[in-house]
């Protein structure tokens, strides 16, 4: 396994440490519904050195992000960040990413199990297409820590040379933290106000800490992977693997938002609006139900006596006191107020079709 | 520590059983919960049913895992605790009072072949708990 630059502060703490995707991570610090409370209700500090970075240069380099990035590029101002896909041919994720247009560079952020495809697969499409552009996988240089929550802001803008009030949500900008030259963008994962923080390496355990201190009358603490598993899905955001991957396509999986099916010469744009014409026999939606079992990946969904779909992730929303999981059904049982019947180890369990997301905040 | 009963035998497995003539009352140990974490669910077995040593009994379930609860001896099932279906705060405060999980009928002397306290916590104690 790996350790990221903080992996011994998590080990410090007391953390539960697991394998995910080949990296040492903390699961839990003190508890994952205690976790997610925190961050909805004040400030959490996340460990995501683990995932992948690319930063594109370049006379091409836009055309290149064109051709391999769902969303439009060239729709967003410079300091601007998008969610979509790295699509196959076919319309399939490789992965799912954040792409930050910067004036001469594009930013790339993809999950920490995409590292060895997504940078190779950009490069190759450079390669082969002829762009003028430099693709660098710059994860092992750069540390990446997310703040979430309504105190990020009052947390960091103390150790920080930007108004962070100037940075809009899904807008970065250059500074400094603590002196240190540092990619601030008010970006996340968790339905929450916050910053993803990108800067060299060496300094994570400074800034690590500094934000801990600097936040401990806000209710600053750090989070683990658990919690964040639990934020993302409450706030109806994707799991690259379990609600989208080869196997299902954007449109299925309600992504839509991901994807800019105008545009022209975007690998597997073409295959998804054929989709979107022709219709396709599956949904994801979201389903809850208060009290029973927990309804975990993989778990089948029943309806009048034959199995209807599958959930793709599953957990226990302390936010909205119900255990809620994202699942992919035939359509015709998607619709909200639908009850689907959860069979987990051997028995059954009423959930009931809900709007998405389980939780959206006030802005 | 929670104040574990020195009268009850334990398992490996983490269950506690204490047998009071024909009776016995299980449930798990405050690691067993400890490790489980945020409790959300438990599954009890059937008043009448017929368990055999080794057998799954029950089920408590955690925000991130499930715990199968094995019986530890045999026995039929003579009352569950029925209010941890809607509340399991008693066995995350409890796990050796209010938290019992159910009872069974067995025969007199059922279980002195398990594990007793202190056997239970050197046990604890080598696997660095």
């Amino acid at each position: 396994m790996r350790n990221t630059p903080l992996t011994e502060a998590h080990v410090a703490a007391g953390a539960r440490m697991v394998d995910f995707h080949g990296w040492n991570m903390p699961v839990q610090y003190a508890g994952i519904l205690e976790e997610t409370r925190r961050v909805r209700s004040q400030v959490g500090l996340f460990d995501l050195c683990h995932m992948g970075r690319l930063e594109i240069r370049g006379k091409d380099r836009e055309a290149l992000v064109e051709r391999v990035f769902s969303s439009n590029l060239g729709k967003l101002k410079h300091g601007r960040a998008k969610y979509g896909f790295l699509l196959d041919e076919r319309g399939y994720p490789i992965d799912d990413v954040l792409a930050y247009r910067g004036v001469d560079i594009v930013h790339i952020v993809i999950n920490a199990g995409g590292r060895d495809a997504d940078g190779p697969w950009v490069e190759a499409r450079a390669a082969q297409e002829g762009f003028e552009a430099d693709v660098k996988d710059v994860s092992d240089e750069q540390a990446m820590i997310a703040l979430q929550g309504r105190n990020s802001e009052m947390t960091l803008q103390p150790l920080c040379s930007v108004d962070l009030s100037s940075v809009k949500y899904y807008g970065f900008a250059n500074g400094l933290v603590l002196g240190i030259p540092c990619l601030l963008a008010r970006t996340g994962y968790t339905g929450e106000d916050g910053f993803e923080l990108f800067f060299a390496k060496g300094h994570a355990r400074r800034v690590w800490d500094a934000l801990l201190d600097s936040g401990k009358q806000l209710g600053a603490a750090p989070i683990g992977l658990g919690a964040r598993d639990l934020l993302r899905l409450e706030a109806g955001m994707p799991l690259y693997g379990s609600e989208i991957s080869r196997a299902i396509h954007p449109l299925e999986a309600d992504l839509e938002f991901g994807l800019d099916l105008d545009k022209t010469g975007t690998l597997g744009i073409p295959a998804l609006r054929a989709a979107k014409v022709k219709g396709f026999p599956r949904r994801a939606v979201s389903l809850a139900a208060k009290g029973g079992p927990v309804a975990r990946s993989g778990t089948e969904l029943w309806q009048a006596g034959r199995t209807v779909g599958v959930v793709t992730s599953g957990g226990v929303s302390p936010t909205i006191d119900r255990n809620i999981a994202r699942a992919l059904v035939e359509a015709s049982t998607a619709a909200p107020g639908t009850t689907l019947e959860a069979e987990v180890r051997g028995k059954r369990y009423p959930f009931q079709v809900v709007p998405s997301p389980f939780y959206k905040r006030l802005r | 520590m929670a104040n574990r009963p020195s009268k009850a035998r334990y398992t490996k497995t983490h269950e506690w059983v204490l047998v009071e003539g024909d009776q016995a009352t299980l449930g798990i140990t405050d690691f067993a919960v400890e490790h489980l974490g945020d409790l959300v669910f438990v599954s009890l077995p059937d008043v009448g049913r017929l368990l055999k040593a080794g057998e799954v009994a029950a089920e408590v379930e955690s925000v991130k895992a499930v715990g199968e609860v094995y019986a530890p001896i045999t026995g039929t099932v003579a009352a569950v605790n029925t209010g941890l279906a809607a509340d399991q705060g008693p066995l995350a405060k409890d796990p050796f009072g209010q938290g019992w999980l159910f009872k069974l009928k067995v025969k007199a002397g059922a279980g002195a072949d398990l594990m007793d306290l202190a056997a239970y916590e050197k046990q604890l104690a080598s696997e660095g708990k």
